[in-house]
């Protein structure tokens, strides 16, 4: 009883005393690491109470407190030091680093583990580290040159637009190449087909790492989805302690990054049609530069255009974050507000625009059970101009249009033709397609609802026995509407004058849940073996359904709903399912920290397979020593030095459903009538398409950490892939093959990653790191040996014994100096002034992937200023430059040209010349003349920033303050006649999902990557 | 107690799991069906027929290669226009190759499409009790695969008529699911000869044309089709008298001049025989067969390919159907001779329109063509048309220059409808192409290669990379 009372006393005692006796003071000082630099973000916290602060980025804090009470300095891989406060108002602390606490964790995949104990190749990408540093709106974008084995290419240039990553090079060339992303536990299904891709939906800011796994000893765990590598995404979590709150804010502007080659003005094209005329280019002949009178050049003249600047704008870059996150020793939290924009660079498209919301908790709710519940929802819309190779795309219309050609239609005095209501009527142009009104009449806008959502259970039932049970969902609700306004451009076209406008709607609802749970047992023998194990039940569903309906006749462009629709045209609804179920059994063992060995097997079913082949098992076994931790090594400048090895198996099922089936397809009509249509021959025999990775890798750390790297040779065996099988057309199927396990593959390369404090002082830092990932690939095994032509445009081969999506083309052997034909190679080796396509051959050693690439960073930081350079390159692939073909081809005269048109053949001995515009049906064919190797350097994001010292802020009530301003794509180093960051070719003409699509293989005309600017303010209080 | 609620959350936890592998074994497909099993009534069997129309339709009426025009674009019927998209010009001006996109590879791949579902339904047809439902089935399933054959043996091999050594040349491969010919997905098959080529499809068509249904609604074949299509075989197989036979069995009247213009924005259906039909309120994003020639819009004509110089010239005043199928197209200030066929249904410039296969007049040209072949009265049976189409005619021709007036009436009266290549091409008749240029004065520019002499490869087009790559056996036509 007493006890009780005394219990419930004391905390009136407390305020008693806070009100009657406390000497508050203001208690101030640096914290600083074992070697005196200073340490930013040292939590400080007065004992037994929620009172607390942090060190800002010189170390020091400033503290109320009374005098007798203590205050507790805690930083992550330091040793907690508490200290009593005494008469001083100054107290300075230097952490000791904490040996053990030091053990950092990574994420492996169905759980984590210390890294020191870690026996894979995983990079662990720090995105706070990086975010204010590398401002982008999709995650996957950010990755890009920032962890060796990982290669990003941005698909394109338009906002919100996602990716191509590919981890330790092309692991398949036909199932999709996209690694697993898996958030939280919960997998991230990607449709490349149905352009389904969540990923552009996540925020950047609510994530802490990203850990990517590259070796089978972790991705095997993943079975039939690991092959191309997983892409694990943990978000951030509440710490305990007071809130913390953290407003950041940027807005910049973007532009088309400059070409490196000039188009024609008036004057200068006027000139080459005189010129082609002149020689008797029959398309010449009825160009206006062919015969046009002085006065007629001096009126074209007078309306030149820069068709760039008629159609393209400025685009305007937004971003505004709101997070606060906290908690107590039972329940943590971190919830958090997103806003992103981006109007892209096209006049009349608005873009890209994201709202999102995280509430991530952890909740303590028994001894023995913890659960964790996250919660994101986000809306992303986009709005679309179409990416094709014709007059519907403004990127090309920018550069085929006439500069004598304005915007406007003019009058021969100068003046612009108006119609009866007095707006100004836009040219229709040579293409007879005006794209600046089209870009107003033919819409297209996406808006994508995004929920994630996980629940997680962790059970602890003695010391050796925890469960965990989970289970996932990931939901997104896709709209699309798709509209050609009466009285637009393409109605025009394509409309009925008796129903005026059309438009679509599409309604995709897109629902994955997987449930797992891990059975996990972990004991310790005589202190030094350490063995785990665990035992996996996964099961996983997607669940894709998918609307559209489409009417025409609206009353009004302002009215973009079906309901007022004079008349609906067509409807649709489908559903597709896909279901894996799997069982895993996961083994570590290690021996005194020192040596490590793991295994892990798995079986998987998927649906995806036919009754012959719907399980597959994969396994893999790693080993690792710790030579750091020998007593051998105590004195040695080594902190870290560990090699591992490890070998496995994986699997690909990115697959279309049901390819093992015949199938009738009823989705087309004949006459308004059903059809019920073969889609084509299945294949009864198809499995996984398999995976085998040996790598073997060397990790230090030297000089107290001071340097720190990871080499990592690997070997990667791509087996029974999934391909076309080409077969006779005389057979009917409608994409003419079958999907066949066919082929092999093999990526083998040397990763390395290097960081290093160059200069580590009290006030100056400099850091430099980077990552080169060196990848040699080989076709293994096709069926029967034979070749396979492939590519959007059938410009690659895959060739056994060559690289994968060898060039296919046919070799140019330039211009004859005596008459300025074009010269080829026949397949004897004979130069010939013939163009057949029979004459295209494999270009050895030629292929769009990189023999090397990588990132690079540079950071400097004094005092509170800090300067950081990030620069990716890649060298090594070609890229067929179609847009240089367009851009020079003698048959597009009627368009506008690059002034490098001008250097044609023009007399006998004319060397290093285009060939004469005589011969434009030899000339203007694609041939080797335009693959062009497509090396470059990018600065791709240059940051100055400054944080604002304590002392100063501290008046305002606020924690910290940042200001920072961004440059991206601020210069590139090629030789390449463009832009050399090729992803998409032409979205329309090919992308992930079609057949034979080779990523980064041409360019044509697709959303240009963008050179922007950001200016940005961070505050935490 | 605490125990047991760890032991029964566990249990449950794995619990879940327990049904899994049935739920992934019982996955069956959504949207689809069972090509073995979906075939059991009168009504599936006719989509699956109606499936093999639609793939005859995708190639006649594709936007970009449509066969109801592009034979037009490779004859001497049209010029292209300068201020047009230049579409198809590597077809124009003869610079295909065996790579080139568009009615090379599309009508190679679409109509073996249209065999393999036409051989789907025949081969179970077996599925129906017999009558005339089920024959009406087969009838049109065998007339729609002998039409493909026929249509990829006219374009990639030759014609019988055309030369002495085309019936022994490379045809195409004839695929028949009685002979086994569909049992190997696999299979890379050898070429037949132009002979036997014709031999098959001439015994479809004279089988179906047993079985098949007097009346199938638009769209589709019947009786009267088949003896049509019949007709037409015959003649390119220089079979003259069963030309005329078959001629006789198609009982569908010509359409007057008054008609013909509503014939071409479907608002009648006169004089049509074979027509692949779209429904343009249901199929509103269905292909738009007209754009072959125009891609005008409702503020501005642009021609794509207009009409030659000296043919329309050659067109007499007096010719009833000279304004329904030409007009004065205005572009980029320029006139041009612009086709009017096919702009669309009354009122559009869309080009969606049916497809006219074959209609009366055609027959009847068939028959002309073979009476005079015969030395029978072919004159007779040419002014059954003339009478029609002119105010006034002189008429009256004998020899030479009866057969020039039975050419002439099927250029005009067949033209931009997909003839003009087959008939210089059987005929063994080089194309000559105006050299005058493209403006409706005959200014402009003139085509690149006016003249392409009657033995000229090209005639051919060469069978596409594609199947060449896939299928070792495959021998492609001399000259690519």
């Amino acid at each position: 009883m007493k006890q009780k009372l005394t219990w419930m006393l004391t905390p009136l005692l407390v305020l008693f005393m806070t009100f009657s006796f406390a000497q508050e003071k203001t208690v101030t000082g640096v914290v600083t690491d074992q070697s005196g630099l200073p340490l930013p973000g040292v939590s400080v916290v007065v004992v037994g109470t929620t009172n607390g602060t942090q060190t800002d980025f010189d170390g020091n804090y400033a503290i109320n407190i009374s005098s007798g009470e203590k205050l507790r300095f805690s930083y992550l891989g330091q040793k907690t030091v508490t200290m009593s406060v005494g008469a001083s108002n100054t107290i300075n602390v230097q952490l000791e680093e904490d040996a053990e606490a030091l053990e950092e964790v990574v994420v492996v995949g169905y759980g984590s583990r210390s890294k020191e104990l870690s026996t894979s190749a995983i990079a662990t990408v720090s995105a706070e580290k990086i975010e204010a540093f590398v401002p982008s709106t999709s995650i996957d974008n950010i990755l890009q040159g920032q962890a060796a084995g990982v290669q990003v290419t941005a698909a394109n240039g338009r906002p919100g637009n996602t990716a191509f990553v590919q981890i330790r090079g092309v692991g398949s060339i036909n199932a999709q190449t996209t690694p697993l992303y898996v958030i939280d536990g919960v997998p991230i299904p990607i449709d490349t087909e149905r352009d389904f891709n969540p990923i552009s939906n996540l925020n950047p800011s609510d994530i802490e790492t990203f850990s990517i796994l590259k070796d089978a000893a972790t991705v095997s765990k993943y079975g039939s989805r690991g092959a191309n590598g997983v892409i694990l995404i943990t978000t951030k979590k509440g710490k305990a302690g007071d809130a913390r709150i953290k407003f950041s804010s940027s807005y910049g502007f973007g532009e088309m990054i400059p070409n490196n080659f000039d188009i024609m003005n008036t004057t200068q094209k006027l000139e080459l049609e005189r010129q082609y005329a002149a020689l008797g280019v029959g398309a010449a002949g009825s160009l206006p530069g062919a015969n046009a009178t002085p006065e007629e050049i001096a009126r074209l003249t007078s309306l030149d255009t820069d068709w760039q600047e008629a159609l393209l704008k400025n685009s305007v870059i937004q971003s505004n974050n709101l997070s606060v996150s906290g908690g107590d020793e039972k329940l943590t939290y971190y919830m958090s507000l997103g806003y992103d924009k981006n109007t892209g660079i096209i006049k009349n498209i608005d873009g890209f625009e994201r709202m999102s919301a995280r509430l991530n908790t952890n909740y303590q709710a028994k001894d023995w059970l913890n659960i964790g519940a996250n919660v994101s929802v986000s809306r992303s819309t986009t709005d679309l101009p179409r990416d094709r190779n014709n007059v519907q795309n403004p990127f090309r219309a920018m550069y085929d249009y006439n500069p004598y050609d304005p915007l406007f239609r003019t009058n021969d005095d100068g003046s612009i033709v108006t119609d009866d209501q007095g707006n100004n009527v836009y040219n229709p142009t040579r293409t007879g397609f005006p794209i600046a009104l089209a870009l107003q009449t033919e819409q297209e806008d996406t808006r994508n609802l995004l929920l994630i959502g996980n629940i997680s259970a962790g059970m602890t039932f003695s010391e050796k026995f925890s469960n965990n049970f989970s289970v996932g969902l990931i939901s997104n609700r896709y709209n699309r509407t798709t509209r050609s306004i009466a009285g637009g451009v393409l109605q025009g076209f394509v409309g009925d004058a008796n129903f005026p406008g059309t438009q679509t709607d599409n309604l995709n609802i897109d629902f994955e849940y997987n449930v797992n749970n891990v059975f996990t047992y972990a004991d310790t023998f005589n202190g030094v073996h350490n063995l785990s194990a665990s035992f996996l039940l996964e099961y996983n569903e997607n669940i894709a359904t998918d609307m559209f309906a489409s009417g025409r006749g609206f009353p009004s462009p302002s009215i973009p709903y079906l309901d007022v629709a004079a008349e609906a045209t067509t409807v649709g609804s489908t559903e597709s399912r896909r279901i894996l179920f799997s069982q895993g059994l996961f083994v570590d063992y290690d021996y005194d920290g020192r040596y490590i060995v793991s295994g892990s097997i798995r079986r998987d079913g998927s649906s995806r397979f036919g009754p012959d082949n719907k399980y597959g098992y994969f396994y893999s076994g790693s080993a690792a020593w710790n030579i750091a931790n020998e007593s051998f090594m105590e004195n040695s400048i080594f902190n870290t030095l560990k090699l591992r090895a490890s070998y496995g198996t994986s699997g690909n099922q990115n697959i279309g459903d049901f390819q093992y089936l015949n199938l009738l397809d009823f989705a087309n009509t004949y006459n308004g009538q059903t059809t019920a249509l073969p889609v084509g021959v299945g294949n009864p025999q198809i499995q996984w398409e398999s995976q085998a990775i040996f790598d073997v890798g060397v990790e230090f750390g030297l000089f107290n950490n001071r340097v720190n790297g990871v080499v990592d040779y690997f070997k990667k065996n791509s087996n029974e892939l999934l391909l076309d099988r080409p077969i006779s057309y005389t057979v009917g199927d409608e994409n003419n093959s079958i999907f066949s396990n066919i082929g092999e593959i093999q990526n083998s390369g040397v990763e390395v990653s290097l960081s290093g404090d160059v200069i580590r002082t009290q006030n100056f830092k400099w850091t430099l790191g980077g990552n080169i990932t060196f990848i040699d690939n080989e076709v293994i095994e096709l069926v029967d040996g034979e070749d396979i032509i492939t590519g959007t445009f059938g410009d690659n081969i895959l060739r056994v014994g060559e690289e994968i999506n060898s060039y296919y083309a046919v070799e140019y052997a330039g211009v004859n100096p005596a008459n300025g034909e074009p010269l080829y190679y026949d397949l004897d080796g004979n130069v010939t002034n013939q163009f057949s396509d029979s004459f295209q051959q494999l270009q050895e050693g030629k292929s769009p992937i990189a023999d090397f690439e990588g990132g690079f960073y540079t950071a400097f930081s004094y005092k509170g200023f800090g300067l950081r350079g990030d620069f990716v390159y890649k060298a090594g692939n070609y890229i067929i430059n179609n847009q240089l073909q367009s851009g020079v081809a003698i048959g597009n005269i009627d368009s506008n040209q690059r002034t490098d048109a001008f250097n044609y053949w023009k007399q006998p001995g004319d060397t290093d010349v285009l060939p004469s515009p005589l011969f434009q049906s030899t000339a203007d064919q694609t041939s080797t003349r335009f693959l062009e190797k497509g090396d470059y350097l990018r600065l791709r994001t240059m940051t100055l920033d400054y944080n604002m010292p304590r002392d100063m802020i501290d008046g305002m009530g606020l924690n910290s303050l940042r200001f920072f301003v961004a440059g991206q794509n601020l210069f590139t180093i090629t030789d390449f006649s463009g832009d050399p960051e090729v992803g998409l070719g032409s979205a329309e003409s090919g992308e992930p999902g079609d057949v034979g699509f080779v990523p980064g293989s041409f360019n044509l005309f697709s959303y240009p990557n963008t050179r922007s600017y950001t200016f940005g303010v961070e505050v935490g209080f | 107690m605490k125990n047991n609620i760890k032991l029964l959350v566990l249990l449950f936890s794995f619990g879940f799991f327990m049904s899994c592998d049935d739920e992934l074994n019982d996955l069956q497909p959504f949207v689809e069906g069972n090509p073995e099993t979906f075939f059991n009534s009168v009504s599936a069997f006719q989509n699956g027929v109606d499936g093999a129309y639609r793939q005859l339709w995708n190639y006649y009426s594709s936007t970009g290669s449509g066969l109801q025009g592009i034979p037009d674009i490779l004859s001497d019927n049209v010029i292209i226009a300068q201020t047009g998209r230049r579409s198809n010009q590597d077809y124009f001006n003869y610079r295909y190759v065996a790579g080139t996109g568009g009615a090379i590879d599309l009508y190679w791949s679409e109509a073996y499409e249209a065999v393999n579902v036409a051989n789907l339904v025949i081969a179970q047809i077996d599925n129906l009790g017999d009558g005339d439902d089920k024959d009406n089935i087969l009838g049109q399933a065998l007339a729609i695969r002998a039409w493909a054959h026929f249509d990829l043996v006219r374009v990639y091999g030759k014609i019988p008529t055309q030369s002495a050594d085309a019936n022994a040349s490379l045809g195409v491969v004839y695929i028949k699911v009685e002979d086994g010919d569909t049992e190997d997905p696999f299979a890379e098959p050898v070429r037949e000869t132009v002979a036997s080529n014709y031999a098959e499809i001439i015994g479809d068509l004279e089988r179906a044309s047993q079985l098949i249904g007097a009346d199938n609604g638009q769209g589709k074949l019947n009786t009267d089709g088949v003896y049509a299509l019949l007709s037409r075989v015959y003649l390119y197989n220089g079979e003259y008298q069963k030309v005329i036979d078959a001629a006789d069995e198609v009982s569908v009247p010509l359409a007057t001049a008054e008609e013909l213009e509503g014939l071409y924005t479907d608002a009648n259906e006169a004089g049509i025989v074979v027509k692949l039909a779209i429904n343009t309120s249901s199929e509103s994003g269905g292909n738009n067969v007209g754009v072959l020639y125009s891609q005008s819009n409702s503020t501005s004509t642009i021609s794509e390919y207009v009409f030659d110089f000296d043919f329309i010239n050659s067109i007499d005043e007096d010719d009833l159907r000279k304004d329904v199928i030409s007009f004065v197209g205005l572009n980029q200030d320029n006139q041009y001779n612009a086709i009017s066929k096919f702009l669309g249904e009354t009122g559009q410039v869309n080009g969606r329109v049916d497809v006219k296969v074959m209609r009366a007049a055609e027959v009847l040209l068939n028959k002309a063509e073979a009476q005079f072949e015969l030395g029978q009265d072919a004159l007779s049976t040419l002014n059954e048309l003339r009478d029609l189409r002119y105010v006034a005619y002189d008429g009256g021709e004998t020899g030479q220059d009866l057969e020039d007036a039975i050419q002439f009436e099927r250029r005009v009266e067949l033209s931009f409808e997909g003839h003009r290549f087959f008939d210089l091409k059987r005929r063994g008749e080089a194309v000559m192409r105006s050299t005058m240029g493209d403006i409706i004065d005959g200014s402009g520019t003139p085509p690149d290669f006016p003249t392409i002499a009657a033995d000229n490869f090209r005639f051919q087009l060469p069978i596409p990379i594609a199947e060449i790559n896939a299928n070792q056996n495959m021998v492609q036509n001399p000259g690519y």
